[in-house]
């Protein structure tokens, strides 16, 4: 049953992800000029002209010159197969490019997203069993300030004051003597020493929402009946809490994950770019702006199968959890 | 020579000249001699030219060791690397940008008409992987790539094609070749100075030709294997050309620079460049050490300048001024200074202006073309600008009134063409606005066009350049307004801007005006040669390009500069090459078509205290690729 479910479920991501191409390729042509139009700006800023032959030929050699759906053809049918086409700008392939980031953007959206359901659950029920407490005002502020403060503007605040007090600059993803190093425990360690503060940033724009949903879906279920009961037969009250109302409760909260999937990837790319992360939020950014086609269109792209892919597992794990949904 | 580009007042002693001595025991880095020892590399004098370049350095003699750390954008910030290591040509410039120096041409010759070019190349130097750099190089760069159509199109590279004829060279023997023209180029020793004509010796004749079907029949099969689209693709991808990143990304690629890519190099994953010594360098200090002192630079890869800041206020850049110099953050770096333990370098701006405005004299809008092309409108617009109340709030009191040109000091400054209508007058500007016969007014006060359309126009602006630019049109719209005419600002992205250009559908932009130090190599305000940068007169770059057959026809003021600037060209003499562009510039005067605001303040740059050997004040300027001919090779870290 839940093999068909998810063999299905896949099936439909190839027509999804084939209209997605379509739009992304169509918002990558939507800013006047090409790829070589902004490459000739930034020539001239440096004071540089350049001839209109030279650019003939490299716009015939990059296919620039070739109609829109012929240029989208070639890109896709190469999508296909498995091919991302080559990044204008680097004269190299996009997905040597982009490969080399992927691990460590999964790293960072992975590890947020433990990190933030992994806080808002004992807070959600903590604010809810002790509602109108000090408590729950406490955890509910700084959930609050968390979501109205923008991220990049607190991953600039966290950088500012490790350079006030420390000295250091906390920017990016490795320490110099850990960088260009074969893989070890002290690189994980320094890995962490520095992706924390990424994972706090991304992680507490989501909190306030997940504490406030786990609140909210717990003091449903609270004042029903069955909990009474089972609180009148004497069951002691925290295994009650864990076991019942809680586990009935956690529905939104784990389909919530389809939702905030994307959030945290676009979320992501501001912070990254603050935080001088290698993911791929930054070079997403960097590609847009120089218009390199096949490499944004390719980054695009796998963006949008993580999130088709978030959907799936947040649906996978609600039905593993709650045996009333079904699979269809 | 020195009186050509003698800049007056503005010459700098750096105290860096270069004296042949001949040093015979040479020393070098302890991690290279311990190679020796072990027999990897050859001894140092046998890496060395028979002759090496003897560096005086700028305070003393250095001492080996250390990383140079420093910062790069993400995209396109290729130069961030090639103005550090320096377009090592067959010529540079000297420190205070006032001559064109020997570099890797140990001498040369002219002929009388100065067509032909004769260049002794240093014996014995070597590219970085130890094979000998010859003539043959500069052979393989003429001879199997200039002319190549496969390799530059219908098109190559402007700098050696002269009268439609590209450059031709000859072999005297394995250190001497001789490049000639068709037609005098009085130019070409500047040229070869400037970072865009490297070419010439850029390309190892013994690893890139294996990229090249002439040498290699079988190159298709690395074609294929690369996937590169033809050999000339594949080419760039593993030699690497001027202006594109490629050229950092490949570490087997031999050069002739002070350091050279390790598997840390430019390419589009890197998240950190690592460049080390290059072992065969060329040149040695006034002792006999081998440069370059430091051992390795370092750039991190940042996607966000703001980042690049914090680095350099925690003490973790140790010399750089790229994507530094916005002038809101001089205050913090000077705030910062103990704390980072940097110093703060000055750097020479080299732009005429820091606000240029130029109207389109090309204008579609026949009505707006006539009033465009009138110069009392043009005087009266500059005569309206208040600029001491612009330079005041916008510019934070920094700069004076000026309009473009070279700056006062350099032997062009001309004052006509600085300081002409730079007092703000508007009496006289609607005086002379009424004369234009534009005495009719709407109800809210502006003039009225003969065709009863009011006098209004945009003006484009690019806030991502200069945020300052955007703060200057609030006042200087309202001081037109003055004057009876609208305009309005614009913000435009950058590439709408150049589109706009292209399609000739703007009618006023605003950039900074380059030519202040450099007014020879960047004439683009002065003429209209520059098909992106002359915006004054698009239409006329496009017909002087093009022979007449594109664009519009221009100004005979304006054609009169052309043929000054190809006697310029042609010229030999220096002294008759000066007084043929004063010349110029007094056209260029007379007609007034690109004004601006104020002298633009000078750059900063910062340096880590620990690091010696940095002149506290040069150029900056692109066609002088800062820092690089002040040699950081000759830098070093104390101990």
């Amino acid at each position: 049953m839940l093999l068909r479910y998810f063999i299905r479920r896949l099936l439909w991501m190839i027509p999804f992800l084939f209209v997605v191409s379509i739009v992304v390729f169509a918002l990558i042509q939507a800013p006047p000029g090409d790829f070589l139009t902004t490459y000739v700006a930034k020539m001239a800023e440096s004071n540089e002209g350049i001839d209109q032959a030279t650019l003939e030929r490299m716009r015939e050699q990059y296919g620039l010159d070739r109609s829109l759906p012929v240029q989208y053809w070639k890109w896709i049918s190469g999508l296909a197969v498995g091919d991302f086409g080559q990044s204008f700008e680097w004269n190299q392939s996009a997905w040597s490019v982009i490969k080399s980031r992927l691990p460590l953007t999964l790293v960072l959206m992975l590890s947020t997203f433990i990190f933030a359901w992994g806080v808002a659950l004992p807070i959600g029920i903590y604010s809810a069993v002790r509602k109108y407490t000090v408590g729950d005002y406490v955890v509910t502020f700084f959930g609050f300030l968390g979501l109205a403060t923008p991220n990049f503007l607190l991953a600039l605040v966290v950088l500012y004051l490790g350079v006030r007090f420390f000295g250091v600059h906390m920017g990016g993803l490795f320490s110099d003597e850990y960088e260009g190093e074969p893989w070890s425990l002290a690189k994980v360690i320094d890995l962490y020493k520095h992706l924390w503060i990424g994972i706090l940033v991304l992680g507490t724009a989501i909190l306030a929402s997940l504490i406030r949903i786990m609140r909210a879906n717990l003091l449903d279920e609270l004042s029903k009946p069955y909990v009474t009961t089972a609180r009148a037969k004497g069951m002691a009250e925290w295994k009650l809490i864990l076991k019942y109302p809680v586990r009935i409760a956690l529905n939104p909260f784990i389909s919530i994950i389809g939702i905030y999937f994307p959030a945290l990837i676009s979320g992501a790319v501001v912070t990254a770019v603050v935080l001088g992360y290698p993911t791929l939020g930054p070079l997403m950014l960097q590609s847009l702006l120089a218009q390199d086609m096949h490499l944004a269109g390719g980054i695009l792209m796998i963006m949008c199968s993580l999130t088709v892919v978030g959907m799936l597992i947040s649906d996978i794990l609600l039905a593993l959890l709650d045996p009333r949904v079904r699979y269809d | 020579m020195t009186l050509y580009w003698k800049m007056g007042a503005l010459a700098l002693s750096l105290g860096l000249v270069t004296t042949p001595t001949w040093a015979q025991d040479y020393n070098e880095a302890p991690a290279l001699a311990e190679a020796v020892k072990a027999g990897k590399l050859p001894p140092v004098a046998e890496r060395l030219p028979a002759k090496p370049e003897v560096i005086t350095p700028v305070e003393q003699i250095g001492t080996y060791g250390g990383t140079i750390r420093r910062g790069l954008r993400g995209s396109s910030d290729h130069n961030n690397i090639l103005r550090f290591l320096s377009p090592q040509g067959l010529t540079r410039w000297n420190p205070d940008f006032t001559e064109v120096v020997p570099n890797l041409a140990e001498s040369w010759e002219v002929s009388d008409d100065a067509s032909e070019y004769t260049f002794h190349l240093r014996e014995g130097t070597k590219w970085s992987d130890g094979a000998p750099f010859t003539a043959d190089d500069v052979l393989f760069f003429v001879n199997d790539l200039l002319t190549n159509a496969d390799f530059y199109g219908s098109a190559p590279p402007a700098r050696f094609v002269i009268e439609g004829q590209p450059m031709t060279a000859e072999k005297i023997d394995d250190y001497t070749v001789k490049l000639s023209f068709v037609a005098p180029y009085g130019q070409f020793l500047q040229e070869l100075a400037t970072p865009l004509a490297q070419e010439p010796v850029l390309w190892a004749k013994h690893y890139c030709s294996q990229f090249h079907p002439t040498y290699n029949s079988d190159v298709q099969s690395m074609v294929d294997a690369e996937g590169a689209a033809d050999w000339a693709d594949l080419f760039r991808r593993k030699c690497g050309d001027l202006e594109i990143p490629a050229r950092w990304g490949n570490p087997d690629r031999p050069t002739l620079d002070p350091w050279v890519a390790t598997d840390e190099a430019y390419t589009g994953d890197a998240t950190r460049v690592v460049f080390e010594r290059n072992p065969y360098f060329w040149q040695v200090d006034t002792e006999g050490n081998q440069l370059p002192y430091v051992d390795k630079v370092r750039w991190s890869v940042e996607q966000d300048a703001e980042s690049l800041v914090l680095q350099v206020l925690a003490g973790e850049i140790d010399m750089q001024a790229r994507h530094l110099d916005a002038s809101k953050n001089i205050p913090v770096y000077y705030e910062n200074q103990e704390r980072g333990g940097y110093d703060i370098l000055e750097r020479l701006n080299s732009d005429a202006n820091a606000m240029g405005f130029y109207l389109n004299l090309n204008e579609k809008d026949p009505e707006l073309n006539k009033v465009f092309n009138s110069k009392d409108f043009r005087i009266a617009l500059s005569l309206g600008i208040n600029r001491d109340e612009i330079i005041d709030l916008v510019y934070l009191g920094q700069g004076e009134p000026f309009q473009i040109g070279a700056r006062p000091g350099h032997a062009l400054y001309n004052e006509q063409l600085g300081r002409q209508f730079t007092e703000y007058d508007p009496d006289r500007a609607n005086e002379l606005l009424d004369g234009l016969g534009l005495t009719e007014r709407d109800a809210e006060g502006y003039r009225l066009l003969p065709d009863g359309k009011r006098l209004s126009f945009q003006v484009d602006v690019i806030p991502t350049l200069q945020v300052e630019w955007v703060d200057a049109m609030e006042l200087v719209n309202e001081q037109w307004k003055a004057l009876g005419i609208e305009t309005t600002t614009n913000t435009v992205e950058r590439t709408l801007y150049y589109e706009r250009g292209d399609s000739n559908d703007f009618e006023m932009q605003v950039w900074n005006a380059p030519g202040g130090l450099d007014p020879t190599l960047s004439p683009r305000n002065v003429m209209a040669v520059h098909p992106q940068g002359s915006r004054f007169a698009l239409q006329w770059a496009k017909w002087y390009l093009s022979g007449g057959k594109d664009g519009m026809e221009p100004s005979d003021s304006m054609k009169r500069r052309y043929d000054l600037f190809a006697e310029f060209k042609s010229e030999a003499d220096l002294q008759k090459q000066l007084e043929i562009f004063e010349k110029i510039h007094q056209e260029a005067a007379d007609a007034f078509e690109v004004f601006g605001v104020a002298l633009p303040a000078n750059k900063v740059g910062i340096k880590s205290r620990k690091l010696k050997n940095v002149p506290m004040s040069f150029p900056a300027a692109w066609m002088y690729p800062d820092p690089g001919p002040t040699l950081p090779q000759q830098y070093y870290f104390e101990k």
